[in-house]
């Protein structure tokens, strides 16, 4: 048998093409269906001969059609095969002969099998996407994806792996994609709607303006939104049902359709969180869970929706608990849209695929409504299993562990009771520590932010965690997200603290690094900075004992916010600060020393805007507060200055606010 | 006095309190059932189109004045392929398949190892052993590594070899003209799929399931009717 193999092999390279014809032939039955007769063609390197005959000039169509054949098969191989194929330059020939075969180049079926070998290696996820698609190339492909459905479903398939980045979706639209997509979603065979859909959905991921346009379209009288309705009914394969579904969710969260919209809330949903039942497959489960969770995860409306629906929270729990086993009959070629890019061939990894799915549909529930987020924390179990994950090995778990965490943390109840029960703050410190992803570091501060919160009872315990170090160091990092967060902790940290752990603060963050974040293009970041320094400025021995040491870069950064262009909002947080450091028994004299800073607060005074004169006045009330010592000679000073004569015409003002300031100041002075 | 009982519980119990349909009433109330004739005949010409009966269908056209739901000369290849494997010749029904649909053995693993598999049950039941095991060998055995499904499977075949008297041994089923009847009903589903056929089974199959499992659900609810046991004759069993 060896010996006939080798034979059919050299015809190949025959120039007879009578004789080369029986060999490809041959070499079509042996490779079909057979995985490891594919790789061994492929490493005898024999495409090359293939792709030779594709290219020779005026090569008999019929042979010619034999060899795409072959091609096509060993596409379908394992993604290696496939990779070595784009390697030895398959690509640029099919789309080569694709062009060649405009305008009756080429028969029929040869255009069909140059379809089948594109979309084969396509599908295996390995044909690297350009930066952009070729306009011509579209167009030809679109032109042959109206006819007939085994070309279609060719090219909504390779649209639907190919169209990876914002620029291709829009290319897509412009070609008319969309409209050959509402023609597809109409067609009689459902080998056509289902990849349709996958290419709806990869071209309408995440983009905005690609989306309106696509919910506009319509074909046969009906618009596309309705199209996907129908291809959610119950009667429809699950594939479909769920290509639909996502479809629409995508088409949601790009804002083509708003949460209310009775396909979205009435439909989509339900059609979801059917999906999720016990008696599906994992494939199915997973899935929609997941589809589910990015669907419900912004609107409020949306969450309570799904929480009330079918049970979904129980439903969610029996993710955590099943251990599913393999079904003799998994789908396939499985039809999961290219966009999800999981793999289930593989049932050890279905345990953990489950956990992650339900974890995320929990974080979304759980992110707006105190209802909901006691009903998923009392679920059986799920503190455990999330405390778990938390140290899982697996990034996607782990992730997802964080966002459900970071749900629940936002109830001020579970942070006084349950996290409090299961410590959750330590293996998320571990996580903080240890993890090199930016995104799951960056859940996971937002989350230790909100443990950090005055009244939680964590807190303590974080801080002798290193949190402070750790948390110091993470402003310096470039992502503005995880700089607000890690600032924003400190804020949280700092409020109504002990000195120690103040002291901590300014040690470890530096007033270099202050004036960095005073600095910051991100305004969110100046702004809580300029909170941070509020709250490490309170409680008077506190005040006096850090204005002592760092008073003197305190204030200039104080002046660098009030001399800069910043907003209202900006500059009345840094008044604050002055306020407060005019509480200071000692620290007042840092004001009351510096005459620019005192004429600063004057203008504010009278400058058009209610809570800065307010800031302003607070100020002053505090520096000139009649208990303290020196009261009177500070009092003289600022009378001096035209202080007193201000406050008296600010009594005509008609805000209440700034006129009991106003008043209370004046009743001070002797 | 009963307070706060779930009607729902109320309902489902007293089934035992109904008394039993018998079956002339059975039969009258299933007689006020229509059915129309142009139905039936649809779902008779639906039959032998799968099925791939070309001269009953055409004839049966002619005679019941129906059009057929599509050009039968397509049906020309599977009824080739479905002869080539009624005789036993799978090697070449293989080769057939391969020559119309190129993608459908790539596409259906599944189905290719059973055609194998038959190749192999052939190959055995002729007792050509040296040949079965040189094809086990160079076809199968590569893919028994990977998939432990058809790893089982290709043992039950192999098995057949110890045995004396395959078709009295546990894995006997294999030997049966049914297990070929499958692979045949298999290969044609996949065949009317490549044609974009979105129905892959006769519908009478469909119906009848139904019916199978419309009687399943009366059984597990534990009501009493006429069952009908024998589905060829329509023959019903009384209830007790």
């Amino acid at each position: 048998d060896v010996e006939h193999s080798r034979a059919y092999i050299d015809q190949l390279y025959s120039n007879d093409s009578q004789k080369c014809f029986q060999a490809v032939s041959e070499l079509k039955f042996a490779v079909i269906g057979n995985v490891r007769e594919k790789g061994s063609i492929i490493e005898q390197g024999i495409v090359v001969r293939l792709l030779q005959i594709l290219r020779t000039p005026d090569m008999d169509a019929i042979l010619k059609t034999e060899v795409v054949t072959v091609l096509n098969s060993l596409a379908k191989g394992l993604p290696e095969h496939a990779s070595s194929l784009v390697q030895a330059g398959l690509l640029p020939v099919l789309w080569e002969q694709l062009e060649a075969c405009v305008g009756g180049g080429g028969t029929n079926v040869y255009i069909q099998m140059v379809l089948c070998c594109l979309r084969s290696v396509y599908r295996q996820g390995c044909a690297p996407p350009p930066p952009a698609w070729d306009h011509k190339l579209l167009s030809t492909l679109i032109q042959h994806g109206y006819h007939p459905p085994s070309n279609q479903e060719c090219v909504a398939n390779i649209l639907a792996h190919a169209c990876k980045t914002c620029e291709q979706q829009q290319q897509l639209v412009e070609a008319g994609g969309a409209d050959l997509i509402a023609c597809m979603l109409c067609s009689p065979v459902t080998r056509v709607q289902l990849p349709a859909l996958h290419c709806l959905a990869a071209m309408c991921f995440n983009n905005e303006r690609v989306s309106s346009i696509v919910s506009t379209k319509s074909y046969g009288g009906k618009a596309v939104p309705d199209l996907l309705v129908g291809l959610m009914a119950r009667d429809r394969p699950r594939e479909l049902q769920l290509a639909a579904a996502t479809s629409l969710t995508f088409l949601h969260r790009a804002g083509a359709l708003s949460a209310d919209d009775p396909k979205i809330i009435f439909k989509t949903l339900q059609c979801l969180v059917r999906m999720c039942r016990r008696d599906r497959e994992v494939w199915e489960r997973v899935e929609a869970a997941n589809t589910l969770a990015y669907l419900t995860e912004v609107s409020t409306e949306l969450q309570r929706t799904a929480a009330m629906t079918d049970h979904l929270i129980l439903t969610m729990n029996d993710y955590l608990k099943d251990t599913p086993t393999s079904a003799t009959n998994i789908p396939q070629p499985l039809c999961v849209s290219p966009v999800s890019n999981r793999q289930y061939e593989n049932p050890s990894t279905w345990p953990e695929l489950m956990l992650e799915a339900a974890l995320r549909v929990y974080a979304s529930l759980g992110a707006n409504d105190e209802d909901i987020r006691q009903k998923v924390i009392k679920t059986e179990g799920l503190m455990n299993t999330m405390v778990t994950a938390l140290s899982a090995a697996s990034p996607p778990v782990q992730l997802a562990a964080v966002r459900c965490l970071h749900s629940l943390s936002r109830s001020v109840h579970t942070l006084r009771t349950t996290f409090q029960d299961h410590m959750v703050w330590r293996p998320l410190m571990t996580v903080l520590k240890t993890s090199n992803s930016e995104e799951l570091v960056k859940v996971a501060s937002s989350t230790l932010c909100n443990l950090l919160l005055e009244f939680s009872p964590a807190k303590e315990q974080i801080l002798d965690q290193g949190a402070v170090e750790f948390l110091c160091g993470l402003t310096r990092r470039p992502h503005p997200g995880l700089r607000l967060n890690a600032v924003w902790a400190l804020m949280n940290m700092a409020f109504q603290a002990e000195h120690r752990v103040k002291a901590s603060i300014l040690h470890h963050l530096g007033t270099d690094q202050i004036f960095r974040l005073l600095s910051d293009n991100d305004v969110h970041i100046l702004m809580k900075t300029l909170g941070l320094l509020r709250n490490l400025l309170s409680t008077k021995a506190h005040i006096d004992q850090i204005m002592q040491c760092h008073g003197k870069e305190i204030m200039q950064a104080v002046i660098l916010i009030l001399e800069g262009e910043h907003s209202a909002e900006v500059k009345e947080q840094a008044l604050c600060i002055l306020a407060n450091i005019a509480d200071g028994d000692m620290a007042k004299s840092a004001i009351m020393s510096n005459e620019d800073v005192l004429k600063k607060l004057m203008n504010y005074m009278v400058i058009p805007n209610v809570k800065l004169q307010t800031a302003a006045t607070f100020c002053i009330s505090n520096l000139i507060w009649n208990v303290e010592d020196g009261a009177s000679e500070r009092q003289n000073k600022l009378r001096d200055m035209g202080v007193y004569k201000l406050l008296q015409s600010l009594m005509t003002t008609e805000d209440t606010g700034l006129f009991d300031k106003v008043k209370t100041a004046l009743q001070q002075f002797h | 006095m009963r307070t706060n009982v779930e009607t729902d519980g109320e309902q489902s119990g007293s089934n035992e309190g109904m008394k039993p349909m018998d079956t002339s009433e059975w039969l009258e109330e299933t007689n006020k059932m229509h059915i129309h004739r142009a139905d039936m005949n649809k779902l008779i010409m639906n039959y032998l189109v799968m099925e791939g009966f070309k001269e009953a269908a055409e004839k049966f056209s002619i005679e019941a004045n129906i059009k057929p739901p599509m050009d039968l000369d397509q049906l020309d290849e599977r009824i080739r392929i479905r002869s080539a494997i009624q005789a036993g010749h799978f090697q070449e029904a293989m080769r057939m398949v391969t020559a119309l649909h190129p993608e459908i053995l790539d596409d259906n693993s599944q189905l290719y190892f059973h055609l194998q598999q038959q190749v192999l049950i052939e190959l055995i039941r002729e007792g050509r052993v040296e040949e079965a095991v040189v094809y086990a060998q160079d076809h199968l055995a590569e893919r028994g590594q990977r998939d432990p499904t058809i790893l089982n499977e290709l043992e039950r075949t192999l098995a057949l070899l110890a045995f004396d008297q395959p078709d009295t041994s546990p894995f006997g089923d294999l030997l049966h003209p049914s297990h070929r009847q499958k692979v045949a009903s298999e290969l044609n589903a996949a065949i009317l799929k490549a044609q974009n056929q979105e129905e892959t089974t006769p519908l009478l199959d469909e119906l009848l399931k139904l019916l199978l499992w419309a009687q399943d659900e009366l059984n597990k609810k534990k009501v009493q009717y006429p069952v009908m046991t024998d589905l060829i004759k329509g023959k019903f069993e009384e209830p007790k």
